[in-house]
């Protein structure tokens, strides 16, 4: 029996859970496999168009901003540095003001937070940089990068191809790869040895965000120690190493407090509670040896949305909510999903379920389908949030607002 | 204005008129070739990959059947590496008409298209995927023919003796003179220049464009278009080419290629050649068709959905209502005899396995013209196997080459295994800044992940190759591009596809929004 059960292991279901373990309750947290934090930007976007403060009155009632509140956002990012430090990360950034961080096309991403590695390529109109990449590395490009980011008025910047020692041969190389390479002390050492003629007299180097795994603020010391510059980190294509730095961060948070992390389970329904099944009284998942059932008090899915698996979409035009089948917010014509522009206004985009002040998924005669069912994240309907550039500020705000309605 | 004579001018860069601008050169005529576009940006691009042997249409048009037939056993050796010999299959699914097949096999006979029936088990044995109540089966000589591959050939073949292709030159008028039409002015889309081009003869081989190309001679031509939709799914379903033993309908093919399987196709009569736009309905026809072929279907992954538009000859007692059932075989217009206006020829109508013999007759009219005397060589001159790439087995073979540097056999695109040399040496040679030209090269970014990833690494090369790329390197096109053909399949894991794809678009690489959608 625990006190709260978590479905789902991207942002929103990791930070519930660190959360959720720091306040005293016992938690499991169940996912089928890893959540999204290795494919983005590593950055926490809460309103890419300004001040989030200002645009809220304005938004939609059932948007999830207005659902989980601004102080639950606040709180949530007190709380986040808090789970980040232990690790020896820090974020970087404000609520008050966006910092532009350069992308790996030369775009500038606008975001709230980053880790500070990031967060130092704001303002790139300062001093003057290089740029470099590790020799041949697929997944940053120096030519799309420097160009575009001299369109958008940055210093023109020289550019690098650096080596990297230790990497296997006759295997092409990720960017975890190359993280790997210099978590490792000996290697690292060589590495930079290597790096040291060749950025005589540069003070500050933009690198792809390879800068360490488990070891990135040990990494990024010793850079800046053995060679003397100022560093800052660019995204790469996935796998997204400053994700996975806050993945693992805050994993080791929630299991430092005791949460239990299952990975593999496929949970797949409810186990019907008390109170005239007005409750749950668990889920049932599928594990490698059958259906299994684990019993919780309450329960939290953050399973995400149709990029995760939380919401499946069918070609007769009906939306599943893919653990509960919980009633989903979406329109039943396939064709008018999508816009023909990727850069459109995209339908599916905010299909979700929708949920009342509590965070608890609403019936369609408005009341919580449950009494102890609680969504948060990608699943929660009402926000386009690659457009609105608010993926991370809506995981954490309504993961907080869960969690808070939960353990009250 | 700049200008160039020739005896011979043809227009349109697809089989069909690459096939005969390489007849003409063979046989000493000087040529010019003119494409709006890239090579194969039309019908010939936009097909389901068969190389027909002459069984799906053999009731219906016999005479077209009988040509296929003979055109395949010539076209495998003309052009081998351009052809994955698959075979085929006719299957009979249990609400097939049952007395269909007797029908086909003796018409199959008839007609010299090889067939012969196998047991539905041993048809089993060789496609597992199959559904397991078919009652009839028969192995025919259809394969897998990659039309990119082939105009590569065709192309290299048609310079390499002598002859000229002019990609992106748009035909802004006939030149008309002395009530005969005596070339065109073209505009080069690549420096905006308008190029007299005379010429004694002109060959109207636009495909689905032909009509347009007609009308600025003034004449009309009894064509009609017919818009096929085609699926691919993201695996080979089956290793052999299928076709339900019926009369030709929608959904009833799975031809294999490359990496995926195409399942084709719908026939709507279309009113032009942009006419591209596809319906819901065809994909749920396609999809429930082709569950009666292999049932399992709704289990695998559809990829992406494209269509092409057939140019079609229209015999004057049919109505245009509905395209299914006109004829295959190819039609050849001699606007002198027809018209009373010498100079130009229209050929139109035919499959992409028949383009050799449509180029055949053709320039044995224009010979007429031309006061030429000379013999057809292309049956018996094998095209130059050129560097045909997208075959697994020979990137694996270039993989696992120890001699290989490093760095350039990296993979950029994990889905078609395509290198970074492959790439390297594509957009070098292709001249071209546009990535989609690289895709028809390479199938870059035509596996499962649809460029989500290799998009931005083939940009990232193509902006530090070529000096005039665009400032994303071609990117925002490209993943533009991609996006319409998965599309029409957006829901369950395609639609996941494309919240992926618009994720890094957009969150990773900061491509722009568009604020309104023009529908």
């Amino acid at each position: 029996m625990t006190d709260v059960l978590i479905v789902g292991a991207g942002l929103a279901g990791l930070f519930a859970a660190a959360l959720a373990a720091r306040r005293g309750a016992a938690v499991t947290l169940i996912t089928q496999g890893r959540g999204g934090l290795g494919i983005g930007h590593g950055c926490i976007d809460i309103w890419s168009a300004g001040v989030l403060e200002r645009a809220l009155p304005h938004l939609p009632d059932n948007h999830p901003y207005r659902r989980a509140t601004i102080s639950s956002l606040r709180s949530a990012l007190t709380q986040l540095d808090g789970m980040l430090s232990p690790s020896g990360l820090r974020l970087s950034g404000s609520l008050a003001r966006n910092l532009r961080l350069p992308t790996p096309a030369g775009q500038l991403h606008p975001t709230a937070f980053a880790l500070t590695a990031q967060a130092q390529a704001d303002p790139l109109t300062g001093e003057d940089f290089t740029l470099a990449t590790i020799d041949a590395f697929r997944d940053f490009s120096l030519a799309l990068a420097s160009h575009n980011l001299r369109q958008l008025g940055a210093p023109p910047a020289s550019l690098l191809e650096l080596p990297m020692v230790g990497l296997p041969t006759r295997r092409d190389a990720y960017s975890t790869d190359l993280a790997r390479c210099l978590d490792d002390s000996s290697l690292r050492a060589e590495t930079f040895r290597a790096w040291k003629p060749r950025v005589l007299g540069i003070r500050r180097l933009g690198l792809p965000a390879v800068l360490g795994l488990q070891s990135h603020p040990v990494v990024m010391a010793d850079l800046e120690d053995r060679l003397g510059l100022q560093v800052f980190e660019i995204p790469t294509l996935p796998p997204s190493v400053p994700g996975l730095r806050i993945e693992a961060a805050l994993r080791a948070d929630a299991q430092r407090h005791g949460a239990l992390i299952i990975e593999g389970p496929h949970v797949i329904g409810r186990v019907s509670g008390a109170s005239n099944g007005k409750r749950a009284a668990g889920v049932v998942a599928h594990t490698a040896g059958g259906p299994h059932v684990y019993n919780a008090d309450r329960v939290l899915l953050a399973t995400g949305g149709v990029l995760h698996g939380g919401l499946v979409t069918l070609p007769t035009g009906r939306v599943q909510e893919s653990v509960f089948d919980l009633p989903v917010v979406h329109n039943t014509q396939r064709q008018t999903w999508t816009s023909p522009q990727i850069g459109g206004r995209q339908a599916y985009a905010t299909f979700g379920v929708a949920v009342d002040h509590q965070m608890r998924p609403r019936a369609l005669d408005g009341g919580p389908v449950l009494e102890n069912l609680y969504a948060a994240g990608g699943l929660l309907a009402g926000a386009d949030r690659t457009r609105e550039g608010s993926r991370q500020g809506i995981d954490l705000a309504t993961a907080y607002r869960a969690v808070e309605a939960a353990l009250a | 204005m700049p200008g160039l004579s020739t005896q011979l001018l043809v227009i349109g860069g697809g089989a069909t008129g690459l096939g005969i601008a390489l007849d003409a050169v063979l046989r000493g005529i000087k040529t010019v070739l003119v494409d709006k576009s890239d090579l194969g940006q039309g019908t010939s691009g936009r097909y389901h990959g068969l190389l027909h042997s002459g069984g799906r249409y053999v009731i219906s048009d016999p005479v077209s059947a009988a040509d296929c037939a003979r055109e395949n056993r010539v076209l495998r050796k003309l052009a081998p590496s351009a052809i994955e010999d698959t075979g085929g299959l006719f299957v009979s699914v249990p609400t097939d008409p049952q007395d269909f097949p007797d029908r086909w096999l003796a018409a199959c006979h008839a007609n010299g298209v090889p067939a012969q029936e196998i047991s539905p088990k041993s048809a089993l044995k060789r496609e597992p995927l199959l559904n397991p109540r078919i009652t009839r089966a028969f192995a025919v000589q259809d394969a897998s023919l990659d039309s990119f591959d082939l105009l590569h050939l065709l192309s290299a073949a048609v310079q390499s003796h002598g002859g000229q292709v002019w990609p992106r030159c748009r035909v802004e008028s006939l030149m008309l003179e002395d009530g005969r039409v005596t070339g065109a002015v073209v505009r080069s889309l690549i420096g905006d220049d308008l190029i007299v081009v005379g010429a004694e003869l002109t060959i109207n081989a636009a495909g689905p464009w032909a009509g347009a190309i007609a009308d600025l001679a003034g004449l009309q031509i009894p064509i009609a278009l017919g818009k096929g939709t085609m699926l691919a799914m993201a695996t080979r379903l089956v290793n052999t080419v299928v076709n339900r033993c019926k009369p030709p309908a929608d959904g009833d093919i799975f031809v294999p290629v490359g990496t995926v399987s195409v399942l084709g196709t719908t026939d709507v009569l279309v009113r032009d050649a942009e006419s591209l736009s596809i319906d819901p309905w065809e994909i749920d026809l396609l999809l429930a068709e082709g569950e009666l072929l292999v049932p399992t279907l709704p289990t695998h992954r559809p990829l992406r959905a494209w269509a092409g538009v057939r140019p079609l000859y229209r015999p004057p007692t049919q109505s245009a209502q509905e395209t299914r059932t006109l004829p295959r075989a190819h039609t050849l217009l001699d606007h002198q005899a027809l018209h009373g206006l010498p100079g130009m020829i229209s050929v139109f109508g035919g499959k992409l396995t028949t383009y050799r013999l449509m180029a055949e007759q053709a320039i044995d009219l224009a010979c007429q013209h031309l006061h030429v005397q000379s013999a057809c060589l292309t049956a018996q001159t094998p095209l130059e196997a050129g560097t045909s790439l997208h075959y697994l087995a020979r990137r694996h073979a270039r993989l696992e080459d120890p001699a290989h540097h490093r760095f350039s056999a990296d993979v950029v695109c994990e889905c078609e295994l395509i290198t970074r040399s492959d790439l390297e040496h594509a957009i070098t040679q292709a001249a071209s800044d546009d990535l989609d030209d690289i895709r028809r090269d390479l199938r870059l970014g035509m596996g499962p992940c649809q460029a989500a990833f290799c998009g931005y690494r083939a940009a990232g090369l193509a902006r530090s190759l070529a000096t005039q790329a665009p400032v994303d390197g071609g990117l925002a096109p490209f993943l533009a591009e991609r996006w319409r053909g998965i599309r029409p399949l957006g829901w369950g894991q395609m639609l996941r596809q494309l919240e992926l794809s618009r994720r890094f678009s957009q969150e990773l690489l900061g491509l722009p929004t568009v604020e309104e959608d023009s529908a």
